[in-house]
């Protein structure tokens, strides 16, 4: 073999790319060629150096929180029945019947349900089931509270706590403006995986802070707490263990 | 997109989010940058994962985040000229005394390091997809775009060079 061709495929040897019989063809003429022997060496050198001490970096958790965050919005969110344990199924089919034979269905349903008012619960699981389609998550998309905060100024008529929790896995997804209960309100977005927490915030109408209250539905969580003159709700399917872990960082990091 | 389509592209591809960046960082050489961009290349991925036929789904996603890596680039006029050789330390003389193991090997990882980031960005990216991320030469050419043949002349050039910085064929002639 010519040291020309055997130049020619040093990589390819080094690189695996070559076949068994080729590799052979190579080995044969290093081991009768000293200077190709010696380039070989050097190119081998060269390559067990780097691979061996190049660094392998791993993305942030934050990153991969955003990432799967975002990814889990464009999921299709779950259908939720807008029903409460006290509106039992065969109501609904006693309703159902109704609106078939009264022309007037609509009206009846209203009066129906106006029996136990819309909860502030049914309104908030609207709000968070809403916010989960693309696109209505965040208003403003930032992991960075320092831009998420002032967002609010001028949009909602109170300041919110918006704590960095990155370091307990809460990355901050961003924020929005939600209307909740008769009132435009401020909403702050948080992740756990690929589960969202939307944390809303109301003036509190009771002095003082309140221990955070756990109110489940339809497998979605509720927790609520009040502190410094606000009440807070926060919403999320993650589960309820971890939900209150959220609720106790979020509250001590005020 | 419907759910089923989700979960595969959470199960197939967003396991190589690591791989993902690191890319980034060799091609940015900003920490910052490389997040904004692997997050970007994640969604575009999203957006067409239809026209992921199957096939490694890492060299796929790698092939995105390079795209997305030179269109940042373009994007910010990163200028070459600029990137930051002055925080680097000097490259220490391989003739340096070795102390012990883990100083030898730290100061090793630092000149493979700069010795890497001072390649011209064609030579690096071959360099990180073959070294760093072990691409066969074909996978190299899908994801940076040129032939197979391409990728070897520029694997040969980028060694020559690695072998320089880091003063393996000085070595060698002495």
């Amino acid at each position: 073999m010519l040291c020309d061709m055997c130049q020619a495929s040093l990589e390819a040897r080094i690189d695996g790319e070559l076949t068994a019989d080729e590799s052979r063809e190579i080995d044969r003429h290093l081991a009768t060629c000293p200077s190709c022997a010696r380039q070989f060496a050097t190119l081998s050198e060269t390559r067990r150096l780097v691979s061996e001490n190049a660094m392998r970096y791993t993305a942030p958790d934050v990153l991969k929180a955003r990432i799967r965050g975002a990814v889990a919005r464009m999921a299709s969110p779950p259908v939720v029945a807008p029903k409460t344990n006290r509106f039992r199924w065969w109501r609904e089919v006693a309703a159902g019947v109704a609106i078939a034979i009264v022309s007037s269905g609509v009206t009846l349903v209203a009066a129906n349900r106006s029996g136990t008012r819309y909860s502030a619960e049914d309104e908030l699981l609207a709000s968070h089931v809403r916010s989960l389609m693309p696109g209505h998550l965040t208003d403003v998309l930032s992991t960075e509270h320092h831009s998420v905060k002032p967002w609010f100024n001028g949009r909602v008529d109170l300041s919110p706590a918006v704590p960095n929790l990155d370091a307990a896995g809460f990355p901050l997804i961003g924020g929005r403006a939600d209307y909740v209960r008769g009132r435009v309100v401020p909403v702050v977005v948080y992740a756990r995986r690929q589960h969202m927490i939307n944390v809303y915030a109301w003036p509190s109408s009771a002095a003082g802070g309140a221990p955070p209250n756990d109110l489940g539905r339809n497998g979605y969580h509720f927790v609520t707490w009040r502190s410094g003159g606000i009440e807070y709700w926060a919403v999320s399917d993650l589960n309820a263990a971890e939900l209150h872990t959220f609720v106790a960082t979020f509250a001590a990091a005020r | 997109m419907n759910d089923g389509d989700l979960q595969r592209f959470e199960r197939v591809v967003l396991p190589h989010l690591d791989d993902a960046y690191t890319l980034a960082r060799y091609l940015l050489r900003d920490e910052h940058d490389a997040q904004d961009v692997v997050q970007e290349a994640s969604l575009r991925a999203l957006r067409y994962f239809d026209g992921y036929s199957g096939g490694d789904a890492r060299a796929w996603l790698l092939a995105i985040v390079r795209n997305c890596s030179l269109t940042w680039r373009k994007k910010r006029r990163v200028d070459d000229r600029t990137i930051p050789f002055e925080d680097a330390a000097p490259l220490p003389t391989s003739d340096a005394e070795a102390p012990d193991a883990a100083a030898v090997q730290a100061s090793e990882q630092a000149r493979v390091q700069q010795a890497i980031a001072a390649l011209p960005d064609e030579f690096r990216e071959v360099i990180v997809l073959r070294e760093v991320q072990d691409l066969s030469y074909r996978e190299i050419g899908d994801v940076v775009g040129v032939p197979i043949g391409t990728v070897m002349s520029r694997l040969a050039r980028a060694r020559k060079r690695l072998a320089v910085l880091l003063q393996l064929d000085a070595r060698e002639a002495s």
